[in-house]
């Protein structure tokens, strides 16, 4: 006669609907209600981060810019700005401005991605259809402007690979004339329609404390009222010279991250029109040494979900010695767990998808979960021995 | 020469084959209006028979936890159910199969073993995916059947019989919907929640689990399920339209009314998000119950003024 209720657990993954890409969630459910959570991670481990120590710093360029199939850019921006710190390189301005017309048309692009996973997650399919098909807008953009509609590739070490023609300026023009009605009509809908208010307003609810205690970033952390925008903090290539105003929100509900997205749309479609208008004239691309002299830095940008970490450590070869990435959804992972205790089953895939995860961005590092060898943190040597062991026997 | 009329009837019309190719078509029609709505293409027309044919050529896995038994019948017993009371109802327009005082509670409660059965199977086996859901979908039952069934009573009451052949005879060439409207607005959201449409998906959300109670349904036993869905959607719009828009004497008119009805379905399916099991069941008891029973009210008034 076992008295103690058996644990119930709603497994999400690593094979699930609601995910778009591997991670494993474990929900233990009373009824509809969630009592606790539990996540795991490195599904998509691809050991980037070891590859770039063998490949020289151009290589690595192409390599870093496919951690992320959503916010590629953002990554050889940041690896880009801190190798250039390193050799004490400066892009010249045209280079770092169209740097942030395409970092912002990959925001544009991303945030209109997002709405549509996470209207969907709601059950709002038609949203989800129609948001995706005017995704396809900014891909168009994207796509005539870099060539690719993934990897984009614009960013060299010390510039860019293209130039603003007039006529790209005018596609991008009309492209985002479109684009802001549609936002206005979003906008709309996420504050107004009764079914999907039912769903976000007071849902999820995020506090000032909790940013702060959980370390969220980005518009995650901005729809509860913390100003987390390196874009403001601590601007970077050409946001100095065109500053963007943060948007911000109080309620930090899952509405709260709807509107904060949709809003920094709008601030995009300005940011962008105005860097066309003053495009500084000059290069695209200052000339760079092959090997750097041995020295560490710290890149930040502000990638669509947050901030975006690099560290970088040069040994005076052309190849780095060591590459660290953070990406914004691990610093936002976190409140998944607290926020989903307590809530229903039901709003889980929605609390999941506010944070805007992003989990082959994340999978990086390695712990062992074994039961044969227990739980316990290795070193490279020692996995890498593991390794060899396992598949000699 | 009864026997052989009995056979045709059952099997091939106006139940058996034909209730199941215009399930078919129904579903393809609901299908392509929904993704004409949402910006799509949509499937073409013969995707709905293809799937089932399809689905009826794979292997049937059948989970080792759980009844076995119970697991191969349950389907069978839900399609079963649905096409018997196609055999009440005036499908196409024609007159009802067969008719008996009080064929209307009959036909409802055995689309009903549909869901039930639905909940059943999810709760045969161990998969919390199906556990889950199969709760929802009981859950679900219990919120809308109630005023669901009332709102069907309510044109009943009106004809002083509990007999759908009369009910239709009384009510063809009166508009019911606009002397109950309250009973017709009822009876079409109750529809959605039968036929576990948007926004009353809960059961079967797949952000959430999957597929639900039928997630450990494959093959045969999936495409039973999928048919008697389908034969459901029809007998749920002919019921309604006979009832509500005036009868549907003939095929043109059965046509016409029901697709009118499915277009009103797809626009509120494509309108919504999903709703949460808790919002399902205090949407349909403190709205849904409430706005009928004063529809009942009025109409118990009335009667009494008449008589």
């Amino acid at each position: 006669m076992n008295t103690v209720p058996e644990r119930f657990v709603v497994p999400i993954g690593p094979q699930h609907p609601a995910l778009k890409e591997p991670g494993h969630f474990e929900f233990t459910v009373d009824g509809e209600q969630v009592t606790a959570a539990s996540v795991r991670l490195g599904y998509a481990h691809r050991g980037i981060e070891k590859a770039t120590e063998g490949r020289n710093w151009v290589q690595n360029l192409y390599l870093l810019e496919r951690i992320c199939g959503i916010c590629s850019h953002i990554h050889a921006t940041a690896y880009c700005l801190g190798v250039e710190k390193l050799a004490g390189v400066t892009a010249p301005p045209r280079a770092q401005a169209i740097r942030v017309v395409v970092a912002e048309l990959e925001r544009i692009h991303s945030h209109l991605l997002w709405l549509g996973v996470a209207a969907h997650e709601a059950g709002f399919d038609t949203l989800f259809m129609y948001s995706w098909r005017d995704r396809e807008t900014v891909m168009d953009i994207l796509e005539a402007l870099t060539g690719n509609r993934v990897n984009y590739s614009a960013n060299l070490l010390g510039g860019v690979k293209f130039d603003m023609t007039p006529e790209l300026q005018d596609m991008i023009l009309k492209g985002l004339e479109f684009l802001e009605q549609r936002t206005h009509d979003y906008v709309a809908v996420v504050t107004t329609d009764a079914t999907l208010l039912q769903r976000t307003r007071g849902v999820g609810v995020t506090s000032r404390e909790q940013v702060e205690e959980l370390g969220l970033i980005g518009p995650t952390a901005r729809a509860s009222g913390a100003l987390r925008d390196l874009r403001v903090e601590s601007p970077y290539a050409a946001y100095a010279d065109f500053p963007i105003v943060p948007v911000t929100a109080t309620e930090g509900d899952l509405e709260a991250r709807f509107v904060v997205r949709l809003k920094e749309l709008f601030e995009s479609y300005r940011l962008i029109r105005l860097i066309l208008e003053k495009l500084p004239e000059g290069e695209l691309q200052a000339r760079m040494p092959r090997k750097i002299k041995p020295a560490e830095t710290i890149s930040r940008v502000e990638a669509p979900r947050g901030e975006l970490f690099y560290f970088i450590k040069s040994n005076g070869t052309d190849q780095p010695e060591r590459i660290k990435v953070r990406t914004p959804t691990l610093c936002n992972l976190a409140s998944v767990c607290i926020l989903a205790v307590g809530s229903q089953l039901a709003d889980v895939p929605m609390i999941l998808a506010g944070v805007d995860p992003c989990f082959s961005c994340n999978d990086r590092a390695v712990s062992i979960h074994s039961t044969k060898l227990g739980e316990k943190q290795w070193t490279w040597a020692q996995l890498r021995q593991y390794g060899i062991d396992y598949y000699r026997r | 020469m009864d026997t052989i009329r009995d056979l045709v009837t059952l099997f091939f019309f106006p139940g058996g084959l034909f209730v199941l190719a215009l399930g078919m078509s129904y579903e393809w029609v609901d299908r392509k209006l929904m993704a004409r709505v949402q910006n799509r293409v949509g499937p073409r027309w013969f995707q709905p028979f293809a799937d089932i044919a399809k689905l009826l050529t794979k292997e049937e896995v059948i989970p080792l936890d759980g009844n076995g038994l119970l697991f191969l019948g349950l389907p069978i017993v839900a399609l079963a159910g649905a096409l018997t009371s196609a055999l009440y109802v005036p499908v196409a327009g024609w007159h009802p199969a067969y008719s008996f005082q009080g064929d209307l509670i009959v036909a409802l409660y055995l689309l009903s073993l549909l869901t039930l059965c639905t909940g059943l199977a999810g709760a045969n086996t161990s998969d919390h995916f199906s556990l889950v859901g199969a709760t929802r979908t009981l859950t679900q039952l219990f919120s809308y059947e109630a005023p669901f069934l009332l709102a069907m009573l309510g044109p009943a009451v009106m004809a002083h019989t509990w007999q759908i052949n009369e009910i239709i005879a009384d009510a063809d060439g009166r508009w019911m919907l606009f002397l109950q409207p309250i009973g017709f607005i009822v009876a079409l959201i109750g529809l959605l929640g039968k036929l576990e449409m948007s926004p009353f998906n809960a059961p079967e959300a797949e952000t959430e689990i999957v597929a639900g109670a039928l997630t450990e349904y494959s093959g045969r036993g999936l495409a039973l399920f999928r048919l008697g869905r389908h034969v459901e959607l029809v007998i749920g719009l002919t019921m309604v339209a006979a009832f509500y828009m005036g009868g549907v004497n003939g095929l043109p008119m059965f046509v016409l009314k029901t697709l009118i009805l499915l277009l009103g379905l797809v626009g509120i399916q494509s309108l919504v998000a999903r709703l949460r099991i808790d919002q399902t069941v205090g949407l349909w008891w403190r709205w849904g119950s409430l706005l009928v029973l004063a529809q009942w009210l009025v109409l118990v008034v009335w009667e009494g003024v008449q008589a």
